[in-house]
């Protein structure tokens, strides 16, 4: 059995097709790269698996059971938990706190969601970070704070959208590893990502998407060299090379 | 053995002696009515009771929630209205009324404000606000329940039983003191709470609330049923105190927007908040009418349109004077 298994799914938005029947399969443990240009309907795709948008067409399931068009908190009761393009932290709220909501979900006993809550700023690498307001938080810490909260609500698959947008090159070192202990933990794993340098080596699968569409699906090393993907957007094949090239 | 100590196991006389604060504070109340003995005093102090238990119910869905409601004046009114109906109709002692009165606004407010909560910010003020306006001119011409001539309740004989005081307001005073002191115990318990923490998650961004798990229409009516429950209780002690309730003076669109007012000008969303706000503004509010006499008729809309410009500088309103670092340095210091 799959862990998610995505079939036909299309969305419209008015006259605009953003997801064009898109089918995807996850396998337990992977990590899967999303891929695509901007406006190619990747994140309007993890918003109809979250149950933000309904789907205007084609079937979501998760452990085989039914999702589609279920409502977002039940999607992450269910166990599937995202992180935002847009970082949403909750700003008046600390660190703490923020990881402390997501671990609500699965207890109702405040000190035990603490205890969660410390358990993950440690995993995450922010401990330090725990009395200090969502809004003072660099852009980084906000990022992994987005994930740590995420992964308080114990999911079996982790959408991250864009985690490592707007990161230093340090800062984005960092993140791929927290992506590899997350994958360790047993958490499957559906990323969106723009930095191939990051993208290449950490996935084992990537999907490509263009105008809604499915263009390709394949492991990285193919991927790069895939005529329609850098057509559409890789662009120069030498910088896909490359892109692999210093990954290994 | 430092490890083994049990974490949550208060003993109550270190509490004491680490909160004699709390402790002295709530000595002057249960005193102040012997230090300023005047009728009036008393009817000041119990109006500053009674709209720090409402700023307090409101901060729940208000405060924490961050859905600013404006008709919080209608289940005032239908609090008022099902004690005392019920006693007259049906010889209900208003004790129960006063649950009845909860219970009933609970279901109003769920069927009334459930479609609201599709709105968000400024039109559900509106919405929530025009919502109250109805129920007012609802009961203004409800031959039924004594339209705009209102309920006379029959005088008993005074006791805590019968809920009627006739020869002093003390009783009164003591029975909000109480009110507040409740509604302070269950705030400080929700804070501390999944039902607390789901709700300033609510007011932070409802998209992030949804994303971790939280069903977040379901949290905003249990919200706004806690507070239109407590908003009823305390129609009941307004009309066991006037005994005498109309819509127009129960259920004005002023009482709404002060029932919003005294918890923002504290600090929206804050256990301490309703306590800082009412006092200002009812002691205000009520001097202004009693000095100026009928030539300071609307001297107290003037001070609360003031108070919501001065808001604008402040949005934390008076508790956030108290958050800074060195504020708590001091307090800690204080408390030892």
């Amino acid at each position: 059995m799959k862990l998610l298994e995505v079939k036909g799914l299309t969305k419209k938005f008015a006259g605009l097709v953003a997801n064009d029947s898109l089918d995807l399969e996850i396998d337990q443990g992977e990590i899967v790269g999303l891929i695509g240009p901007n406006g190619s309907g990747k994140t309007t795709f993890f918003n109809c698996i979250c149950g933000v948008y309904p789907v205007t067409k084609g079937s979501v399931r998760f452990e085989g059971r039914e999702i589609t068009n279920f409502p977002a908190h039940k999607i992450c009761k269910g166990g599937i938990a995202r992180t935002f393009q847009l970082v949403n932290t909750l700003m008046n709220m600390t660190a703490l706190e923020n990881v402390m909501v997501g671990a609500f979900c699965r207890t109702t006993n405040t000190n035990r969601a603490r205890e969660i809550a410390e358990e993950l700023l440690e995993f995450s690498g922010l401990p330090e970070k725990k009395d200090i307001l969502g809004s003072d938080l660099t852009i980084a810490d906000k990022k992994r704070l987005e994930v740590a909260r995420a992964l308080a609500t114990k999911p079996r698959l982790l959408l991250l959208d864009e985690a490592m947008a707007g990161l230093n090159p340090t800062e984005q070192k960092e993140a791929v590893e927290l992506i590899r202990r997350i994958q360790r933990e047993g958490i499957t794993l559906l990323v969106v990502e723009h930095v191939m340098q990051v993208i290449m080596p950490l996935c084992e699968r990537l999907v490509v998407l263009d105008a809604g569409k499915k263009i390709a699906a394949d492991v990285p090393e193919r991927i790069a060299n895939d005529e329609r993907v850098i057509k559409a957007y890789l662009g120069e094949r030498y910088y896909a090379k490359r892109a692999t090239l210093r990954s290994e | 053995m430092g490890r083994l100590k049990p974490l949550m196991v208060r003993q109550p006389r270190i509490f004491w002696r680490k909160n004699y604060i709390f402790a002295l504070a709530f000595a002057l109340l249960l005193a102040l009515p012997f230090i300023f003995t005047a009728h009036f005093q008393h009817h000041v102090m119990i109006k500053v009771l009674m709209f720090t238990f409402l700023g307090c119910a409101w901060n729940i869905i208000g405060g924490y929630t961050g859905q600013v409601a404006l008709g919080h004046a209608a289940f005032f009114g239908i609090g008022a209205y099902t004690s005392s109906l019920c006693y007259i109709w049906f010889g209900l002692n208003p004790w129960f009324g006063m649950f009845l009165g909860g219970i009933l606004a609970v279901a109003v407010s769920a069927v009334i404000n459930y479609p609201c909560f599709r709105l968000h910010g400024r039109y559900f003020a509106i919405a929530t606000l025009a919502l109250g306006m109805i129920i007012r001119l609802l009961f203004t011409n409800w031959r039924l329940v004594g339209g705009a001539l209102g309920v006379r309740l029959p005088l008993l004989p005074e006791s805590l039983w019968n809920f009627q005081f006739h020869t002093t307001k003390l009783p009164y005073y003591y029975i909000a003191l109480v009110l507040c002191a409740l509604i302070f115990a269950i705030l400080y318990k929700i804070e501390r709470s999944k039902l607390g923490f789901y709700l300033r998650a609510i007011k932070e961004s409802e998209e992030a609330a949804r994303s971790l798990g939280i069903d977040v229409a379901k949290y905003k009516l249990v919200a706004m049923s806690i507070s239109v429950f407590f908003t009823a209780m305390a129609g009941t002690l307004y009309a066991q105190y006037i005994l005498y309730i109309d819509p127009i003076s129960l259920m004005p669109l002023m009482t709404s927007i002060l029932i919003c007012v005294v918890p923002v000008l504290g600090g929206a969303g804050t256990l301490w908040g309703p306590a800082l706000g009412a006092p200002i503004l009812l002691i205000a509010i009520e001097y202004s009418r009693a000095w100026l006499g009928g030539g300071g008729r609307g001297i107290d809309y003037m001070i609360v349109g003031a108070i919501m410009v001065a808001i604008i500088f402040r949005p934390g309103g008076l508790t956030s004077f108290f958050q800074g670092p060195r504020f708590r340095q001091w307090w800690r210091r204080i408390r030892g």
